[in-house]
């Protein structure tokens, strides 16, 4: 019966995958730095490409699995917060993650309600899509052709358009599809004579439905170019 | 004596396992990555109990509770065929000691590696660490290997065991494991989407963000201390954000108009790639992490998005529309070199190259409209569609062992995070909480 223990052909196996390491030489950074690109943006700067950032590559860090391997005599590995071995920021150990939380939550709620209220006084009316489509429909064509009027009577407001997608098809290319909405959206409001400066466009792909049933009513309430006025900056 | 005595023995033996044990019948010939790939028998004789429970209202004793992750994290590791020895007396003994007399029985019935040991708090004092001591016996010398001693709060017995589980995946053939791997994901709260992480198993969810708003689509950097998401700042514009867990500091790296979407760290973590719109549609850009220099390397009137390293870093699959419906294309890190990989079907999106470079997943819509997962080679020439049924699939993300693929489906109502093996066996929900679970990203291993 001893042949039998032979069985296991993979032990031979031994290629080690050094996959990653987490022991980092790095000092500190001094970021949490969310604030420069943004803050340039809205000064109307172009924004673009962040210049500072943490070292993200895995060059010079070379520490293995963290394994160590079965003793005849192991000695006591202690668990936690800061294994050794596992580097600060690894994935590895049971650390805690801080979480920011600068009551922007709050902020965005409050935000998100008074721009619903300001769109529904203002008599603002969607336009809705076809299956995969980002094509107006006439109803849309007209429905549009009523927001135009308001807005160009009411040139103070800033707009903005949203495009929306049913929850079929991946979040990633729902994107895509939910700002060639909105664009097909905009573009019709700027033939009809819409300042473009007044307009900005915005895509939630899937992400923030209106309706959550999985029914074609509700997924074409969901494909939708939605139009707010929008509150803050 | 020959290989193929061997071969042949180590078959008989296997056929006489299923033969006496039912259970652990249809594992042993399941495949790892490889179809010929035989699992190793290893059975779990017990962890024996100290002492003390999980928490103080809790039932499960410590012992019983590593036992239980120890035996799903080896089910899970595809390496070994976990063998119930349950009924033939097989009991552990102290490290150093001669092999118990009754390993024979196992032996006897094919079992190649047995595993025992014993944890708890001792004394029952609640203030006092959990201990784990775990041994392993290996047939083929007959000798007791070694083993492994743990000590920690009662909130590191998930991972005592799953560092076990990878000390053992480790020693027999040479990968790190994925017990301790992690799972980046998409969680609602309220109608905001924030990060969230939880153990590759489901376990001890923690929320990551808290910005009242949309965050998508997390990608892991290669060493597993930052990720990299899009985000919507004050909702009207995306931003590509990276984000280190140690510490939960943020920095914006990509700040522009228009869609900023699917970053992700090449595997070296030199470069990262995403989707822009900025320059008027979606067109794939990469930037070097070092000098901070962006190249463009789509130039196309359709959208180019979700970019997907292969594991070498030299080429990139991603979904492109400009032949109409998004399919998964192909392209060289340069940018050159764009060929289309997906031709069955009009709906082909969210590829993501396997960390072995065999195979590439991605969501297929089939002629019933249904958005299931598919998998194809990097050479178009073989495609097979990995699940069926009702729900929406999105966002395949594989092990870094490459066997296994998370994704997102509604196939329960609801979005939730499933796990699969890249045979199509062994599906398995891994959340159960919170009502819109997506977007999931698996840890490199460790």
């Amino acid at each position: 019966m001893k042949t039998l223990a032979i069985i296991p052909l993979p032990i031979i196996l031994g290629v080690l995958l050094l996959m990653s390491p987490a022991c980092s030489k790095k000092a500190v950074q001094s970021g949490g730095d969310t604030r420069a690109l943004q803050d340039e943006m809205a000064r109307g700067g172009k924004g673009g490409v962040s210049q500072s950032f943490p070292d993200t590559s895995l060059s010079g860090k070379d520490d293995p699995s963290g394994l160590h391997g079965f003793d005849r005599n192991p000695s006591e590995e202690r668990l936690g917060n800061a294994q050794s071995g596992n580097g600060t920021g690894s994935a590895n150990g049971n650390q805690l993650m801080a979480r920011s939380d600068s009551g922007a939550a709050a902020r965005q709620l409050a935000e998100i309600r008074a721009e619903q209220t300001a769109s529904v006084a203002a008599g603002l009316r969607d336009v809705f899509f076809g299956y995969d489509s980002f094509s107006l429909t006439d109803e849309g064509r007209h429905v549009l052709t009523s927001d135009a009027e308001w807005i160009k009577s009411n040139s103070q407001t800033q707009l903005k358009v949203e495009g929306h997608c049913d929850e079929r098809g991946t979040s990633a290319y729902n994107l895509v599809l939910g700002e060639k909405r909105a664009k097909a959206v905009r573009n019709y409001l700027v033939e009809l004579g819409v300042a473009p400066q007044h307009l900005s466009i915005v895509s939630y792909g899937k992400e923030r439905p209106f309706c959550t049933e999985h029914t074609e009513q509700c997924y074409s309430m969901n494909r939708r170019g939605h139009l707010v006025l929008k509150v803050g900056k | 004596m020959t290989l193929r005595t061997l071969v042949l023995a180590g078959f008989c033996a296997i056929v006489g396992l299923v033969w006496i044990i039912e259970s652990g019948a249809a594992d042993v010939f399941l495949e790892a990555t490889r179809p010929d790939f035989q699992k190793i028998p290893l059975a779990i004789a017990g962890i024996e109990n100290l002492g003390g429970t999980e928490s103080p209202e809790g039932r499960v004793k410590l012992g019983s509770r590593i036992e239980e992750v120890l035996k799903a994290d080896v089910r899970r590791s595809l390496v070994f065929a976990l063998v119930d020895v349950n009924g033939l007396g097989i009991k552990g003994g102290q490290l150093g000691a001669e092999p118990d007399p009754s390993f024979k029985h196992a032996v006897q019935n094919g079992v190649s590696v047995v595993v025992w040991g014993r944890a708890g708090i001792k004394n029952g004092n609640k203030d006092a660490d959990v201990n784990m001591d775990g041994y392993v016996y290996d047939a083929g010398n007959n000798e007791v290997v070694g083993g492994k001693r743990y000590v920690g709060s009662t909130s590191v017995v998930r991972l005592m065991a799953h560092r076990f589980a990878d000390e053992l995946v480790f020693r027999y053939i040479g990968e790190p494991g994925i017990a301790r791997t992690k799972i980046a994901y998409v969680s609602e709260l309220g109608s905001a989407r924030e990060l969230f992480l939880m153990d590759y198993d489901g376990y001890d969810p923690r929320q990551l963000t808290a910005d009242g708003f949309l965050n998508l689509m997390p990608r892991w950097s290669p060493d597993r201390r930052f990720l990299v998401f899009t985000t919507y700042r004050n909702r009207n514009a995306q931003d590509i954000d990276l984000l280190e867990l140690a510490t939960g500091k943020r920095w914006t790296l990509i700040s522009q108009g228009g869609l900023n979407i699917t970053p992700s760290l090449s595997p070296d973590g030199n470069f990262l790639a995403y989707s822009s719109s900025h320059e008027g549609n979606a067109e794939l850009y990469r930037m070097d992490t070092h000098t901070k220099a962006v190249q463009r390397l789509t130039t196309n009137p359709g959208g180019d998005l979700s970019p997907s390293w292969s594991p070498s870093g030299r080429e990139l699959a991603f979904t492109s529309d400009r032949s109409g419906g998004p399919q998964v294309f192909l392209i060289s890190a340069d940018g050159s070199n764009v060929r289309r990989l997906t031709f069955e079907g009009d709906y082909n999106a969210a590829p993501a190259w396997s960390p072995r470079g065999n195979w590439i997943a991605y969501v297929c819509r089939t002629p019933k409209k249904e958005y299931k997962l598919c998998l194809v080679t990097p050479d178009g020439q073989k495609r097979v569609q990995l699940t069926t049924g009702p729900g929406v699939d999105d966002s395949p993300s594989w092990s870094p062992d490459g066997r296994h693929i998370v994704f997102s489906s509604t196939a329960d109502g609801k979005s939730h995070i499933y796990m699969i093996n890249v045979d199509g066996k062994d599906l398995e929900r891994i959340t159960f909480t919170g009502t819109h679970n997506s977007a999931p990203a698996w840890s490199p291993a460790s």
